[in-house]
């Protein structure tokens, strides 16, 4: 019986699985880590320079010592003669290269091990101006700069002839988000319906209204009011109801199209575009391939047939 | 495998540990008394996370490090359980002449506003007085390099209250209410702090 079932956790865990998944991953964080770098372009010193910077990373430091951030590299520069200024704009040169390399799968886990650690960088160097964005980004990269990069449609298979070292586990890293975005999908839904508010609609109204995010006039949105109880509890009810629904075939589709018009309508109505975008990209690389297509089976990537 | 199961652990223990900080602090449609479960429940998953033992503490450093980098230092309750009101930073530019103009930190993109936003989230929620006096200066420095004719600074923190749906209809719009004070002047610390 244990064996039975230890078995049975090893197939789940390690499912054959074409690099599909991994592809959409990286193409989508590529995107993100560009979009994210062009979109702080002309702030990017601002928020990450002088007193805020030293306060964050103090505040880190109570924390961790060991976590990566741009005090150490202003540190080094120093010694160099580099000013902050100089290092923060190399910085985000070094960030934008690694996006496009992300994007058009150009040396692949370099750009995504130094996308990750720039990143991680700014978000605790910035701590104070970091948002639920930063930490989707960071989980994000985290399992992309360890998954088992190149993917076939990277520059790197198609030009340079790079194949991954460890195939195998594609089905497993996918394995890993899928579950992690359960449980944020979960917490997020669980903490959400304990306040009245997500219930009656009003959380709806503050969420549309609250500065920066009132996007939309309220006057158009008063007008609006009845359909505000329904957003409320629809966000609850597929939010928590996400790790029970999204594994069965049946109610997959329905789910994972219903996240994705969610964090859409978030872009849209909220201002939130790179925060949708991450989250688009998270739910459609964990859950989307085979869902609106059978994948093929010829080009599946098993061990036995990388190695040959 | 293990490394999956502690990941998964972690994950869930710190989103444990979020959501009930969010139910000890925010009303919720949870009884009273379950307000004092999560305070306990918090302090003892806390413990459990390593988070009572000393700074240097070599396991705890790992353990902090590891969910940093890894981006699981935190739960994901957005705007749960209720969205909170935010804050607003206004900045008096005194003259030296004697004008006085107002204005509000600025960024150059739509992105900058949203981290804005967060930063102004911080001062205004931050329990600690000389952290917010250090924030908001650093705000204000800004505006001492675009005016250099400035004679003082004061700073006026405030939290935004927005109306329900029914107060919209009624004609009430959005309202800010003051909650501290910062003068500044070239080169000293804050003249004076005010507070509500």
């Amino acid at each position: 019986m244990k064996g039975e079932s230890g078995k049975r956790l090893l197939e789940f865990l390690f499912p054959l699985e074409t690099d599909t998944w991994l592809a959409i991953f990286r193409i989508g964080f590529g995107l993100q880590v560009t979009l994210y770098s062009l979109s702080l372009r002309y702030d990017w010193s601002d928020l990450l320079s002088g007193t805020t910077r030293r306060l964050a990373e103090a505040l880190l430091s109570l924390e961790s010592h060991l976590t990566p951030r741009f005090g150490w590299l202003v540190s080094l520069a120093a010694k160099i003669g580099l000013q902050e200024k100089t290092l923060l704009f190399a910085a985000w040169i070094c960030l934008l290269v690694a996006g496009c390399g992300l994007l058009a799968g150009v040396a692949c886990r370099l750009s995504a091990v130094a996308a990750w650690f720039l990143h991680l960088c700014a978000a605790k160097s910035g701590g104070f101006v970091s948002y639920g964005m930063d930490n989707f980004m960071t989980i994000g990269l985290f399992y992309l700069m360890l998954s088992p990069l190149p993917d076939r449609y990277s520059l790197d298979w198609r030009l340079r002839r790079l194949r991954p070292k460890d195939p195998q586990f594609l089905g497993f890293w996918r394995r890993a988000l899928q579950l992690h975005l359960c449980i944020i999908y979960f917490f997020s839904g669980l903490t959400k319906s304990l306040g009245i508010g997500w219930w009656d609609g009003s959380n709806v109204w503050r969420a549309l209204i609250r500065p920066p995010f009132s996007v939309i006039d309220p006057e158009i949105l008063v007008r609006l009011k009845y359909l505000f109880p329904v957003a409320g509890i629809f966000v609850c009810v597929l939010e928590f109801g996400y790790p029970f629904f999204i594994w069965s075939s049946r109610t997959r589709k329905v789910w994972l199209s219903s996240v994705c018009a969610m964090h859409g309508a978030i872009a849209i109505t909220m201002g939130m575009y790179l925060f949708s975008l991450v989250m688009i990209v998270l739910n459609v690389a964990a859950f989307g391939p085979g869902v609106f297509c059978e994948e093929r089976k010829q080009i599946r990537l098993q061990p036995g047939t990388v190695a040959a | 495998m293990a490394w999956l199961a502690l990941q998964l652990l972690l994950i869930v223990s710190f989103s444990c540990r979020d959501t009930l900080r969010v139910i000890g602090e925010g009303p919720t449609i949870l009884p009273v008394w379950f307000k004092n479960f999560s305070h306990k429940a918090q302090t003892i998953l806390s413990i459990g996370l390593g988070q009572s033992w000393s700074a240097s503490n070599p396991v705890r450093e790992a353990l902090n490090t590891y969910v940093n980098v890894a981006g699981i230092e935190t739960g994901y309750g957005y705007f749960a359980p209720n969205v909170p009101g935010g804050y607003r930073l206004v900045l008096e530019l005194h003259y030296a002449d004697g004008r006085v103009e107002y204005e509000l930190p600025q960024v150059r993109s739509v992105a900058a506003g949203l981290r804005m936003a967060g930063l102004l989230d911080n001062i205004g929620r931050t329990p600690n007085d000389a952290m917010r006096e250090v924030l908001v200066k650093t705000l204000a420095e800004s505006s001492w390099r675009k005016h250099l004719d400035l004679k003082s600074i004061r700073a006026i923190v405030g939290s935004v209250r927005l109306p329900t749906v029914g107060q919209f209809e009624e004609g009430e719009r959005r309202s800010y209410e003051f909650l501290y004070a910062y003068d500044f002047s070239p080169g000293n610390d804050p003249a004076e702090t005010q507070g509500h």
